[in-house]
């Protein structure tokens, strides 16, 4: 059989490994945080805003410390791998622990993207996981504490965690209604390293990396961005994140007018509230010529 | 005549009083000279036949000698023969008449011809028909003739007339006072005939009308111009013939509304009202009144526009129409915004505050800054921008340029200058913090004023430094200004061009600087360069060197990295400057121009040359009257003192600062003296301790927590008749009403007030559940049987928690069997979390108070009175002898039973639930009682607050359903319910249109319950009238409605509802 010609790579799970390495400019000390927190294999909470830079830090930190195993030798030939998890409403145990499968003579167990983390090392990173169902906090518990055990029930096993492991959460405190709070006793289970957009000094050099555009224009809309947030509780319930900032960015270098390229990567993707469009139309007015 | 005729005729005359014989002899011998022996002998003749015709006419006949000799003088002999038959005509239909005419024509004939003598006559007589009163009024236009004659032409007398005539038939006291009114009226105006034939078409229609129309037509003259005034009246003249029944009413206030306006719009506006007359009547009137207000906001071309679009409407719909042309529909709002030019800010503030939040990065509030500002705060100029650092005082009316984008931009410029001053700090003023770009020189300045100079406020503490307080505050403004200017048009680039525009047209308004006393001279330069006229700008020739030097400085402060330190510091050099020189006029020769565009390094001037203007003791320089320039318009007023101050009293002043402690120790003579010792520009009206006060106060009610919610922020407004509203009192709101005839919304027409329902007694409460056990025990069943529900197994999915073991097998069979399995192999527990918000919506209306027996014999549908007496009486009637003792069960007690009953069962399955209360009486009022909120616990007091729910007054359905569905929009839930227990069609005063149909209420309730659904709550409507299937099918027919028929089943029937509706 001819081989085919593939234009997308696909790999394992657990054979994803972060090589290059991810661009990400520290605001404060979360870098060392969560360096010190993996050397003891404390598991790691990321609490801020969607688009606040947490699934790039985890990136930047699984390529760092997948560095500096490496160095030390103790990682086995398929690195340090990253699992991510986005979490949703329908998110069951079983979405992370594995199922069986149906197949013609019988069933076939497969394992789920927790148990493979667990299995290979490396960082499982659940991102928004208030969002799952409740029945994950009993998979989180025991491996978020010092047991580092994950119970496969349906197998009628109990997994030892590989010593490389680290269970890595985020959780936006902003928009989920009281119900979705995450429980104490999960959140006690965590070091929280509390994110927040970064202040526009640093925004603008990571606008500016991150969409190719000039300084002038990153800083212009790190400025945009600043504005903006000031407007949290004033009609928005959230402020715009350095993503956005970012594709708005990415939409300037591409030829689009900065004023245009705001309002389409924005201003209408920040709310649907008319008026509020227009007001933060004014803003990117006047920023933008 | 010879003495046996006149024996014959004196025998004759001598059978009647002596008076008439005696008017005889001295007529005879007036006119025996110019009429000859035998004429005379037949004058005689004829004043006895007039005698003889009835008993009284022996008056008649004195009356006609007595005039004769005069009329002979008038007529001459052959005409008077006619005069006299006339008149012996006349008195064989009645003598007064005669007598009257007699009397009265020796004053009128000079104005009349010979021939028109008969006619006059028969005018007369054709008033009179015999009875008392007709005689009287036909005595009266004979009385009147000279008035008439002498200014009005024969013609317009007989119109006249006829017009008087064809009154009488319908009311005698009327053509009388008619008559008197025209002859009062009629010389002075030039339109008679118009007039006249105007007052012709009221006679068949509304001839009470014609009265009031007389009165009015002075006004027509005064206000309309000359040319266009019969087309006034005959456009007048068409609406009453097209049935219009107000027609004084319309005269009196089109013409005031034509005084309003410019005369040469009045062609435009007649020409149009004359177009409007055939689609509507109504709409004419309508499109006068509002046409100067109109023309106010647009130009007459623009104006032709919104003519059209209103033209368009009114084919429609005549309704939706007439409302256009009185700006009562939003479409007319609309239209007219988007035509005009100007910037109205109240349209803009929404847009603007959110603005001007994201800019300032600290909470600001937008206001007007009106006139009412003026008076309340006395520092708030009026229509110029300002800021007390909370709040942002804007211009209320923008107009100086032809377009609205340009009018919105300066705006735009203006909210930016005063959210600078907050965004860039220029109230961060510390008196010890030191600047970026200077040397300090404040200690030194300090330690050589020697003496105590300490301020309230860091600002103070910095003003006090100097010498002429006012001429260091005026540079400081400047120089801040201009750091202000220069950080928002480095970091805004977009919105440079627009304000480097503002700063130009700024810089062309501004006064001749030759004409300043050089130290003013010095201050307005400093103005001039910061608004970037850096060529050929007036110097006095003796003084370039000190103007480059305060250029220079000025410069430095132009700085991105520049603070609010470095303006002081700056303010500092250039008043050490300033005060130097002498405040004297310069002859115009003696100023030349220069540039300040290239940048010659300044070297820093001595220190001790600065210092030197700050010895301690040197009160200023001679104070030779300093006066300020005038301040640069988009700028506004910049007042840090004030400022620092007012955030000091609210706890801003820093971290260091206790709060409470910050409050305390700012006393009202601490500000009086501020606001003494600072040179504010307060009013006559408003001395120092009552502005002082108001700012006590303003701060204080600032520090309450402040109630906000849907509607609009409570901005001091007087209610214009008949206009739309503005909420006055905190908690009030304001929402627009459906007009279902002009199809459109009428713009905020009611207030919502809410109001804490009273607090009762408890009993009420505990006493229904005790009642209803059995009741409550059942119902109970019913809603706990809905928890199982959350949690329900799901099988048959494509993907879950599990393989469903039955599934599995079959699915294993299948393909033992080669079949398709079915691929739904999972099951998985649907957590269907209840996620329910709801509000009921009690009807609180004086209805509710009948007796529930009784409910059903006078349908509690009747009309409310609209007159406030007969309501009250109606109300009465309603309620009852409030004192008696009530033994009977109302309706309202039904309702707060069965509410009882529900809240209990859904305290069991935690829905989040609302109870509201809504009554009112007219759209200024509509009361909306707090029993319950949606996020309030049911607690004792909510328990109580139940038992004091009561009847009031009307049921303004529409406005309390708006208001309960914007609580509930807030709410955080999947599903919302809104339920309206009702026992009647809504109704209130000025509820239906005319107060004629229910159409309107029906409509406008129809129409608030869609616009719940459009905020996704589910409307449904519940009433107790057993009328209610006709107007609930229309009202929620398509949303969800229930009409009980027996009042009593409604406890029974409420929760097994709720429960139907929500699971």
């Amino acid at each position: 059989m001819a081989e085919t010609n593939q234009s997308y790579r696909s790999q394992h799970i657990e054979e994803y490994v972060v090589h290059q390495q991810p661009f990400y400019l520290p605001v404060k000390d979360e870098v060392q945080l969560f360096e010190a927190a993996y050397r003891e294999r404390v598991p790691i909470l990321l609490k801020g805003p969607t688009g606040s830079g947490k699934t790039r830090f985890v990136e930047f930190m699984s390529w760092r410390l997948g560095q500096d195993l490496g160095a030390q030798k103790r990682l086995s030939k398929a690195g340090f791998p990253l699992v991510t998890v986005a979490c949703h409403e329908d998110l069951t145990a079983s979405d992370l622990v594995g199922r069986y499968l149906l197949e013609v003579e019988g069933t076939r167990w497969i394992d789920g993207p927790l148990t493979r983390a667990v299995k290979h090392g490396g960082i499982c990173y659940l991102d928004e996981v208030v969002e799952a169902r409740k029945d994950t906090t009993v998979l989180i518990h025991p491996l978020a504490d010092h047991r580092r055990l994950l119970h496969i029930e349906k197998l009628g096993e109990v997994l030892e965690a590989h010593p490389n492991f680290l269970l890595v959460i985020s959780y936006n405190p902003g928009y989920q209604s009281a119900l979705k709070d995450l429980k104490h006793s999960t959140r006690q289970r965590f070091v929280a390293v509390e994110f927040d957009f970064p202040p526009r000094e640093l925004e603008g050099p990571i606008i500016e990396h991150e969409a190719g555009v000039d300084r002038e224009t990153a800083s212009s809309l790190a400025l945009l961005g600043e504005k903006i947030r000031n407007l949290r509780g004033h009609g928005l319930q959230e402020g715009v994140s350095t993503r956005l900032l970012i594709y708005a960015g990415k939409m300037i270098v591409q030829g689009i007018a900065p004023r245009r390229a705001c309002q389409v990567a924005v201003v209408w993707g920040l709310t649907d509230d008319h008026e509020t469009q227009r007001s933060v139309n004014e803003v990117v007015t006047s920023i933008f010529p | 005549m010879n003495p046996q005729e006149l024996e014959h005729v004196m025998t004759e005359l001598q059978k009647y009083p002596s008076a008439l014989t005696g008017a005889y002899e001295t007529a005879r011998i007036a006119v025996e000279g110019s009429l000859g022996p035998v004429n005379t002998v037949r004058w005689s003749e004829d004043g006895i036949r007039i005698a003889r015709q009835t008993p009284r006419s022996w008056e008649v006949a004195s009356e006609y000698y007595r005039a004769s000799p005069r009329v002979l003088q008038a007529i001459g002999y052959p005409q008077f023969q006619r005069w006299v038959e006339a008149g012996i005509d006349l008195c064989g239909e009645s003598p007064t008449v005669a007598a009257s005419y007699f009397r009265a024509s020796p004053a009128v004939l000079p104005h009349i011809q010979a021939r028109q003598i008969a006619t006059w006559a028969n005018l007369g007589r054709s008033l009179s028909r015999g009875t008392w009163k007709s005689s009287s009024l036909a005595s009266r236009f004979f009385e009147t003739g000279t008035e008439l004659y002498s200014t009005l032409s024969f013609r317009e007398v007989e119109l006249f007339v006829h017009l008087v005539e064809s009154l009488s038939a319908r009311s005698y006291d009327l053509a009388a006072e008619c008559l008197h009114l025209g002859q009062r009226v009629l010389p002075t105006i030039d339109e008679r005939e118009e007039l006249i034939s105007l007052a012709n078409a009221l006679v068949d229609n509304s001839w009470r009308e014609v009265r009031g129309t007389f009165e009015a037509a002075a006004r027509i003259s005064a206000s309309v111009e000359r040319k266009l005034r019969p087309r006034y009246y005959a456009l007048t003249e068409r609406l009453a013939r097209a049935g219009m029944q107000n027609v004084s009413s319309f005269i009196l206030e089109t013409t005031q509304s034509l005084g309003q306006l410019d005369a040469q719009y009045h062609p435009f506006a007649l020409q149009h009202a004359e177009d409007l007359v055939e689609a509507s009547a109504e709409a004419v009137g309508a499109f006068l009144k509002s046409a100067p207000a109109v023309l106010q906001r647009i130009s007459l071309q623009q104006m032709e526009a919104w003519y059209g679009e209103g033209l368009k409407v009114l084919k429609e719909n005549v309704d939706g129409g007439v409302a256009y042309f009185r700006v009562e529909s939003s479409r007319a709002e609309a239209v007219l915004d988007q035509l005009s030019s100007t910037v109205e800010f109240e349209k803009v503030k929404p847009l603007l505050t959110v603005y001007a939040n994201a800019m300032a990065g600290t909470e600001v509030e937008l206001q007007g800054a009106s006139a009412e500002m003026h008076r309340n705060h006395g520092w708030v100029a009026v229509e110029s921008a300002s800021t007390d650092g909370m709040h942002i005082y804007l211009p209320t009316i923008v107009d100086r340029h032809p377009t609205k984008d340009e009018n919105f931009a300066w705006l735009k410029v203006v909210s930016t200058h005063q959210t600078g001053h907050l965004e860039l700090g220029s109230f961060a003023f510390a008196y010890d913090r030191p600047s970026m770009l200077f040397e300090d020189l404040r200690p030194q300045v300090a330690a050589q004023r020697g003496e105590a100079v300490a301020g309230n406020t860091e600002m103070s503490h910095f003003f006090n430094m100097f010498p002429t307080r006012e001429l260091a505050s005026d540079i400081f403004s400047v120089v801040e200004d201009a750091r202000i200017d220069f950080g928002l048009t480095n970091k805004y680039r977009g919105l440079r061009p627009d304000y480097l525009k503002v700063q130009a047209n700024s810089l062309s308004a501004r006064q001749d600087i030759r004409e300043l006393p050089v130290r003013a001279a010095m201050v307005e330069l400093l103005i001039r360069l910061s608004l970037h006229q850096l060529k050929e700008v007036p110097v006095p020739s003796r003084f370039v060197a000190e103007a480059r030097a305060i250029a220079a400085h000025l410069r430095r402060v132009q700085h991105p990295d520049a603070i609010v330190e470095d303006a002081a510091e700056a303010t500092i050099r250039i008043y050490a400057i300033i005060s130097r020189l002498p405040n004297e006029q310069v002859p115009p020769e003696d100023w030349e121009n220069q540039d300040f565009d290239e940048d010659t390094p300044q070297e820093e001037e001595a220190t001790d040359q600065v210092l030197q203007q700050f010895q301690a003791g040197g009160e200023g320089p001679e104070d030779d009257g300093y006066e300020s320039p005038e301040g640069v318009d988009y700028r506004g007023e910049f007042k840090p003192e004030l400022v620092q101050m007012l955030g000091r009293m609210r706890g801003q002043g820093g971290a260091e600062e206790d709060q409470q402690q910050a409050m305390q120790e700012i006393s009202q003579e601490m500000l009086e003296e501020l606001l003494r010792e600072s040179d504010m520009d307060i009013d006559d009206d408003m001395d120092v301790s009552a502005m002082a006060n108001s700012m006590m106060k303003e701060v204080a009610a600032n520090q309450q927590p402040k109630t906000k919610g849907q509607g609009y922020s409570d901005i001091e407004h007087q209610d214009e008749e008949g206009g739309s509203l503005e909420p006055v009192t905190p908690r009030s709101y304001v929402y627009h009403e459906w007009d279902f005839r002009a199809n459109d919304y009428r713009p905020r027409w009611c207030i919502v007030q809410e109001k804490q329902a009273l607090t009762g007694e408890r009993k009420f409460f505990t006493d229904t559940l005790q009642t209803y056990s059995g009741l409550m025990e059942q119902i109970r069943r019913q809603f706990e049987a809905i928890r199982p529900e959350m949690y329900r197994k799901v099988k048959h999915l494509p993907e879950g928690e599990d393989i469903d073991f039955d599934a599995g097998l079959e699915a294993v069979t299948d393909i033992r069997n080669k079949r398709t399995p079915d691929e739904r192999l999972y099951w998985r527990r649907n957590k269907a979390e209840r996620d329910v918000g709801v509000v009921f919506l009690l009807d609180m209306s004086a209805s509710t108070a009948e007796a529930v027996d009784e409910a059903r014999k006078d349908g509690p549908d009747g009309d409310v009175p609209s007159d406030p007496v007969a309501y009250t009486m109606w109300l009465r009637t309603r309620r009852g002898d409030p004192s008696a003792r009530r033994t009977y069960k109302r309706i309202i007690d039904v309702e707060k039973e069965s509410m009882v009953l529900l809240m209990n069962a859904l305290e069991m399955i935690g829905d989040r639930y609302g109870v509201y209360g809504f009554s009112g009486f007219g759209r200024e009022n509509v009361e909306f009682y707090v029993i319950k909120e949606l996020q309030e616990q049911l607690t004792d007091r909510v328990k109580r607050r139940l038992d004091k729910v009561a009847p009031l007054h009307a049921t303004r359905m529409g406005p309390a359903i708006r208001h309960a569905a914007s609580k509930l929009e807030k709410l955080d839930a999947k599903t919302k319910f809104l339920f309206v227990v009702s026992d009647g069609r809504p109704q209130d005063r000025g509820y239906s249109r005319e107060g004629v149909e229910k159409e309107y209420a029906v409509q406008d309730t129809r129409m608030a319950l869609l616009e719940a659904r459009a905020k996704d709550i589910t409307p449904f409507a519940l009433t107790v009238d057993r009328n209610g299937h006709d107007y609930l099918r229309t009202m929620a027919g398509d949303m969800g409605y229930e009409v009980l028929p027996d009042i009593m089943d409604l406890p029974r029937r409420l929760p097994a509802l709720y429960r139907r509706l929500t699971v």
